[in-house]
């Protein structure tokens, strides 16, 4: 049920016509602060943190991991 | 308009690949100059109440960009942690005196109070190098390396990761996969699972170093929904194998009726532990799937990110996290940015407050805190003052905080009217420069 899910999910997003802009209506997009990785330190200091307090890590990328503190 | 179309897909093809791959992706500012560097520089402080973990982080990430949007990112982190962490033993009505972990020396914990380990001490550096081109006119290529080394612990690691582009850039869907090779050698050795922790000198439940190997997979699709909003879904598929014990954590060896922990004397002239406690012992292997979902989404000029991840591995560990970040601006001078952060986990099927003297040792056992049930929550803002030349100041401070859920099915006797877990209270502040030359 939960990977029907996933599936859905991906699906409505590449399936859906109506998605995505043309090449000169990214202006918004185009800012600093609409790019995915906008605060890189601070979600590499975030994954490091939690990685050493919380049982989960990873996710948005590999992150976390490389130490002795979990 | 088509050199910026080009490079908005380049820059989301880079954020897709580069988060997947390292999980420390270069400064957001790329350069449009090519042979320039840019720079991100921070200073981290982590506190957590009653003078448990303190760490202090120096963190510096480089990006070089060469012709055709080719680019080197390399970081380097340097991180000081001190202070005292939960060991697993319960608290009880009297004085408990153990064996610290490098079996020279013994330490005590006040009657009524959680044990805490006081000997932590250790200086982490790491390092990592990504090399990050496109190709094929749609196609993005990443490969890199980290490596990280502090007393006890090295870690070596490699990555890989690629990304096509599709529907005029609209769509990019990523993979990458990772590999990495960690060592541990243990203060005083690693010791033996589920073994009696022994009187100071005696080493013979202590072994040599330890490895685990850990996979990570990552298949990621990243789609612009229209001018001002942005979705990227994450599946992450990861397994380890190897030592995946923490070495320094045991248990209370309890009386099945009262609860109390079972009493031991050292022998005459020799110092050691005063109540019988067992070194922790967990499954040799772990295989986690994760979803990750984040959306971004800009009202006029305010920018919102919207991110929710759910994981599940074989140790029956399931975790939700909620976060949100709304970037508000401040006219000219800069930006301010609440954070919320919401996370809980249920407990790994192994996790226990303690072992009782009546039953067989079971196979696998913990009593660390962090498998165990918790809710936690961080708060926090940040604030950015944009400089000239695009350099940026920024400071946030965030406040963390854990609240164990101890269930009473777990609990025996007098445990009931004694401390059942430790919360945890952190502050988290941050000051980040990030400039170009």
């Amino acid at each position: 049920m939960r990977w029907l899910g996933i599936g859905l999910v991906i699906a409505s997003l590449t399936g859906c016509a109506s998605t995505g802009v043309a090449p000169w209506e990214r202006d918004v997009l185009a800012k600093p602060e609409m790019q995915l990785d906008a605060q890189p330190l601070d979600v590499a200091f975030d994954d490091h943190i939690y990685f050493s307090k919380e049982a989960s890590s990873g996710g948005r990328g590999f992150g976390g991991g490389g130490c002795g503190c979990n | 308009m088509a050199a910026k179309d080009r490079r908005i897909g380049v820059a989301l093809a880079a954020a897709t690949c580069t988060l997947l791959g390292s999980g420390k992706a270069a400064p957001a500012q790329a350069a449009d100059d090519v042979n320039a560097w840019d720079f991100e520089t921070a200073l981290l402080y982590y506190g957590e109440n009653d003078s448990r973990v303190r760490d202090i982080s120096l963190s510096a990430l480089a990006k070089r960009l060469f012709e055709d949007e080719k680019h080197l990112d390399l970081s380097l982190s340097v991180d000081t942690l001190t202070g005292a962490s939960p060991s697993g033993a319960i608290a009880t009505g009297s004085v408990q005196t153990f064996t610290s972990p490098s079996g020279r020396e013994v330490y005590s914990t006040p009657a009524n109070e959680i044990p805490l380990d006081d000997t932590f001490l250790d200086t982490r550096v790491a390092v990592s190098a990504h090399w990050t081109q496109s190709f094929a006119r749609l196609y993005t290529g990443s490969a890199g390396a980290s490596f990280s080394t502090e007393y006890d612990y090295t870690h070596i690691g490699a990555d890989l990761a690629l990304s096509r582009d599709f529907k005029q850039r609209n769509t990019t869907v990523s993979a990458a996969v990772a590999f990495s090779q960690d060592d541990i050698d243990p203060v005083g050795g690693a010791p033996q699972a589920l073994s009696q922790m022994l009187d100071v000198g005696d080493l013979t439940n202590r072994g040599g170093s330890q490895s685990k190997d850990v996979l990570d997979v990552l298949i990621g699709m990243t789609q612009v929904i229209n001018r001002t909003t942005l979705l990227r879904i994450n599946y992450s598929f990861s397994d380890s194998s190897g030592y995946l014990t923490d070495p320094y954590k045991f248990l209370s060896v309890v009386d099945p009726i009262s609860g109390d922990t079972l009493a031991r004397s050292p022998p005459p002239g020799t110092q050691g532990p005063d109540g019988l406690y067992r070194f922790e012992n967990r499954p040799d292997s772990r295989t986690k799937h994760g979803l990750f979902l984040e959306g971004k989404h800009a009202f006029g000029s305010k920018v919102l990110d919207l991110s929710y991840r759910y994981m599940t591995d074989d140790w029956e560990i399931d975790s939700h996290t909620l976060d949100a970040r709304l970037r508000w601006p401040l006219g000219s001078f800069g930006y301010v940015e609440p954070h919320v952060r919401y996370y809980s986990q249920t407990a790994a099927d192994f996790y226990r407050v303690n072992l009782t003297a009546a039953e067989p040792l079971p196979q696998f056992v913990s009593a660390d805190s962090r498998l165990g049930d918790f809710d936690a929550i961080t708060v926090g803002v940040k604030f950015g003052r944009e400089m000239r030349h695009g350099a940026e100041w920024s400071a946030r401070i965030e406040l963390y905080q854990q609240n164990a859920n101890v269930p009473d099915a777990l609990l025996i006797g007098n445990q009931f009217g004694r401390e059942r877990s430790l919360d945890l209270n952190a502050i988290i502040a941050q000051i980040s420069y990030r400039f170009g030359l």
